[in-house]
C-alpha cells in the first residue's frame, strides 16, 4: 500500500532535520499506527504523504506508483483526516461537509447521501444546522472525520483523532474505523493513547527524531522487548527524557 | 467550475454571518463618506458662495465708502456689520472681536478715503484732458497718504481666505474707481451731447472672464464639489477595507486547518483562490454602488448637492471591477504575509490609511507636497480614483480607463505572485 524509501525532510530556517532517512513499507488493508513523542516527525511523514508538502528527499510510492508523480486518480485515494479542527466555525455541519464535498466533485446528489448516511452512523444527523463552534470537542472530531470521508478513500490517515475527546466520542471513533477497515480499506493513524493503539491496530511503527525505531505488530515488539505493554515498550526506546 | 461556485457560496455563508464584518464594510463607508462630505463641503465651495460675518468701521462717511459698502452687501458673499447692539463699531473694539475669532475678519475704512478718491479720479480725467487738447478744470490737489482701506483678520485665518477677501474688496474698488473716472470724463466733455449718451460702462466690461465648461452639454455635473470628491474617495476607500476582511479570513482559514484540508484535496488551489476573489470582488462592487445611492439619496437629507451619476454605466463597472480586484488581491497578500490576526489586522487597517492618503483620497491629489504626488503612484486608491474620476467627471470614455485599469490589474497580479511564494516558503 504505502513505500516510503529515504525519506529526508528538512525546514528551512531548522537546525535539524525533521525526517531523516526514514524508510518503511506499510502493508495493504491493515490499521497502522505510526507512534512517537512530539517533534519525531510524524505529522511532517504524514504531509509528505498526503501531497501537502512537496520539497523532500527520497521516494514514497503509493499503491505502487510515486507520488511525485502521480495523478489527481491516486491522491484521490488517500483521506486525510486532520489534527486540527479542520472545519469553518461560523458554518453548520452540513454546509462544511458539502463544501468540503463539493471540492472533490462528487455529484450533488451522492453527496447529500453520503453525508446524510455519515452524520447518522456518526451521530450527528440531529445538529447538522448547528454551526461546528457551538459542538462540543467530541462532536468536532467526529465532523472532523467525516470530511475526510466523503470521497471514500481506500486510505485514511488520521493524524489524533481522538486528542481531547471523551470517552463515548472515543469508542465510536475506533469503532468506525474497524468498521471502515473491514470495508476494505486501509488506515494509517497517529496517537500519544498508546494503550488504543495496542488493541486498534495490526501493525505499529515508532519513528523519533526522523528515524524509524522499530516496526511490527504491537504484541510481537512487546514480547521480543520484554515490555509489559505498548506504552513500556514505547518508553524503553525513545527514552523518558521529556519532548518539545 | 463547481469548485469555485462550491467556493463563492461558502464564503458568502462565511460573511452574512459574521455581522462585524458586515458593518465594516456596509456602515463605516457611509459613515465616512457623509461625514467626509459635511466635513470638506466648506472648502470645496467658492468662497462666493459662502456668508461671512464682517465688521465695518466707516470713518469716512463719504459717497466712495456708502458705494463700496453698498456693493459689499449686495454681493451675497459677505454681511457687513457696522453696529453692535447699536454701537458703532470702534477700531480697538473690531480688533478685539476679530482677534477673539468672532468674526473672520473687519474692513477699515478710514476718514478722507472718498475724498482721496475723488482727488485722484480728478487728477487722471485732468491728465487724460490735457493729453487730448481738453480743458482741464476739475479741482486737484497733491496725492495724500495714509487713506489705505486696512483689513484686519483673524490671526487663524488662512492665505486663501485672506486673498479671496482682498480680491473681492480691491475688485470692487476699482470697479468704484472706475466708475468715478468715468463720470469725471463725462463732466469734462458735458458739453458734447453724444458722448454724454455714450454707455462707458457697458464698453468697459465688453470683455469678461467666464468658464468653458469641459461637461458634455447635457452633463447634469457643473462644478466639483464635496459629495463629487468624497463619495467615490471614500466607497473606494470602503472597498479597500475588503483587505481587512480577507487577509482575516485566509488566517483563520489557516489557523483553524480547513486551509490545510483544502490543500489535501486534490484539485488546484488556484480554484479556490478564484472562487474566494469572486466573492469579494462582486461584494466589493456592490459595497461602491450601495455607497453611489447614499451619495444620490442621502446626501441631499443633509443639504449637500445629489451625486451625479455616469452615463457610462459600463466603463463605471470595468473600473469597480479592476478596483475590487485590487483590493481583494492586497488582502490575500496581507493575509499569506503574516501569521497572525494580530499582526494582520492592524497592519492592513494601516496600510489602507496610509495608502489612501497618498492615493488622494483625504484631499485632492494637487494639493500634496511634490514628493507624496511621486510616491502616490505606488497606491492602488490613487488609480482607483483616476478611474473613477475619469468615469464620472471627465467622461473620458473607454480610453480614459485603460491605463489605471491596467495598473490595478497589474498590481493585483504582482500581489498574488507574491503571496504564492509566501505561501511556497511558508510550507517548506
Amino acid at each position: 500500500m504505502l513505500r516510503v524509501e529515504n525519506l529526508y525532510k528538512k525546514f528551512s530556517g531548522a537546525e535539524t532535520a525533521s525526517i531523516n532517512g526514514l524508510s518503511f513499507q506499510f502493508p495493504n488493508d491493515k490499521i497502522i499506527g505510526l507512534l512517537g513523542p512530539n517533534g519525531a516527525g510524524k505529522t511532517t511523514t504524514l504531509s509528505i504523504v498526503s501531497g501537502l508538502i512537496t520539497e523532500y528527499r527520497g521516494d514514497i510510492f503509493l499503491m505502487g506508483e510515486n507520488i511525485r508523480e502521480a495523478k489527481t486518480g491516486l491522491v484521490q485515494q488517500i483521506g486525510i483526516v486532520p489534527q486540527q479542527i479542520a472545519m469553518y466555525a461560523t458554518l453548520s455541519c452540513e454546509e462544511n461537509l458539502l463544501y468540503f464535498g463539493s471540492l472533490y466533485n462528487i455529484p450533488k446528489e451522492e453527496l447529500r447521501k453520503r453525508i446524510e448516511t455519515y452524520l447518522q452512523e456518526f451521530g450527528l444527523f440531529e445538529h447538522r444546522k448547528k454551526q461546528i463552534r457551538h459542538f462540543s470537542g467530541g462532536m468536532k472530531r467526529r465532523a472532523n472525520i467525516i470530511a475526510s470521508l466523503l470521497h471514500q478513500p481506500k486510505l485514511l490517515i488520521l493524524d489524533e483523532p481522538t486528542a481531547g475527546v471523551d470517552v463515548q466520542s472515543r469508542n465510536m471513533i475506533l469503532e468506525f474505523l474497524k468498521k471502515y477497515h473491514q470495508l476494505g480499506n486501509s488506515i494509517i493513524y497517529t496517537s500519544h493513547i498508546l494503550e488504543e493503539a495496542e488493541t486498534l491496530c495490526h501493525e505499529v511503527l515508532i519513528i523519533d527524531a526522523g528515524k524509524k525505531i522499530v516496526q511490527g505488530e504491537p504484541s510481537k515488539l512487546i514480547s521480543e522487548h520484554e515490555a509489559q505493554n505498548l506504552e513500556h515498550l514505547f518508553l524503553k526506546l525513545t527514552g523518558i527524557a521529556l519532548r518539545d | 467550475m463547481k469548485r469555485i461556485i462550491s467556493t463563492v457560496i461558502k464564503e458568502w455563508q462565511v460573511t452574512r454571518r459574521d455581522w462585524g464584518g458586515i458593518a465594516l464594510l456596509f456602515a463605516m463607508p457611509v459613515l465616512l463618506i457623509i461625514i467626509m462630505a459635511l466635513v470638506q463641503d466648506a472648502p470645496f465651495r467658492d468662497y462666493r458662495n459662502v456668508v461671512h460675518h464682517a465688521l465695518l468701521i466707516n470713518q469716512d462717511k463719504g459717497k466712495v465708502a456708502s458705494l463700496l459698502v453698498d456693493g459689499l452687501n449686495k454681493n451675497k458673499a459677505f454681511i457687513l456689520h457696522d453696529s453692535l447692539q447699536g454701537k458703532v463699531i470702534e477700531v480697538d473694539n473690531a480688533k478685539q472681536l476679530v482677534k477673539q475669532g468672532k468674526y473672520p475678519f473687519a474692513i477699515l475704512m478710514p476718514s478722507g478715503l472718498s475724498a482721496e478718491i475723488v482727488n485722484s479720479a480728478n487728477a487722471i480725467a485732468n491728465g487724460m484732458a490735457k493729453k487730448i487738447g481738453m480743458p482741464s478744470h476739475l479741482p486737484e490737489r497733491e496725492l495724500r497718504t495714509g487713506h489705505n482701506i486696512q483689513l484686519i483678520f483673524d490671526p487663524t485665518a488662512k492665505p486663501t481666505f485672506k486673498l479671496a477677501v482682498q480680491n473681492a474688496l480691491e475688485k470692487f474698488l476699482s470697479r468704484i474707481q472706475s466708475d468715478i473716472i468715468l463720470d469725471r470724463i463725462a463732466r469734462l466733455n458735458a458739453s458734447n451731447q453724444d458722448s454724454s449718451s455714450f454707455d462707458f460702462d457697458k464698453h468697459l466690461h465688453a470683455v469678461t472672464i467666464e468658464e468653458l465648461s469641459l461637461q458634455a452639454q447635457d452633463s447634469k455635473l457643473k462644478e466639483m464639489n464635496s459629495v463629487q470628491h468624497n463619495v467615490p474617495a471614500w466607497a473606494i476607500f470602503g472597498i479597500f477595507f475588503l483587505t481587512v476582511i480577507i487577509s482575516e479570513s485566509l488566517i483563520q482559514e489557516r489557523s483553524t486547518g480547513s486551509w490545510t484540508r483544502i490543500k489535501l484535496i486534490p484539485g488546484s488551489i488556484r480554484d479556490i483562490l478564484i472562487g474566494k476573489m469572486i466573492f469579494f470582488i462582486v461584494l466589493g462592487v456592490l459595497q461602491f454602488l450601495a455607497m453611489l445611492l447614499v451619495g444620490v439619496f442621502v446626501m441631499p437629507l443633509f443639504g449637500l448637492p445629489s451625486l451625479q451619476l455616469s452615463d457610462a454605466p459600463l466603463q463605471l463597472l470595468v473600473v469597480l471591477v479592476c478596483i475590487a480586484t485590487s483590493a481583494t488581491c492586497t488582502g490575500i497578500l496581507i493575509g499569506f504575509f503574516f501569521n497572525t490576526t494580530k499582526q494582520a489586522l492592524p497592519f492592513a487597517a494601516l496600510i489602507i490609511v496610509i495608502l489612501s492618503a497618498i492615493g488622494g483620497i483625504w484631499v485632492p491629489l494637487e494639493v500634496l507636497p511634490s514628493l507624496l504626488k511621486t510616491v502616490s503612484v505606488l497606491s492602488p486608491m490613487r488609480w482607483s480614483l483616476e478611474g473613477v474620476n475619469q468615469v464620472l467627471l471627465r467622461q473620458s470614455g473607454w480610453i480614459g480607463i485603460v491605463k489605471p485599469c491596467i495598473i490595478l490589474v497589474f498590481g493585483s497580479l504582482v500581489s498574488l505572485l507574491i503571496a504564492q511564494q509566501l505561501e511556497r516558503r511558508r510550507v517548506h
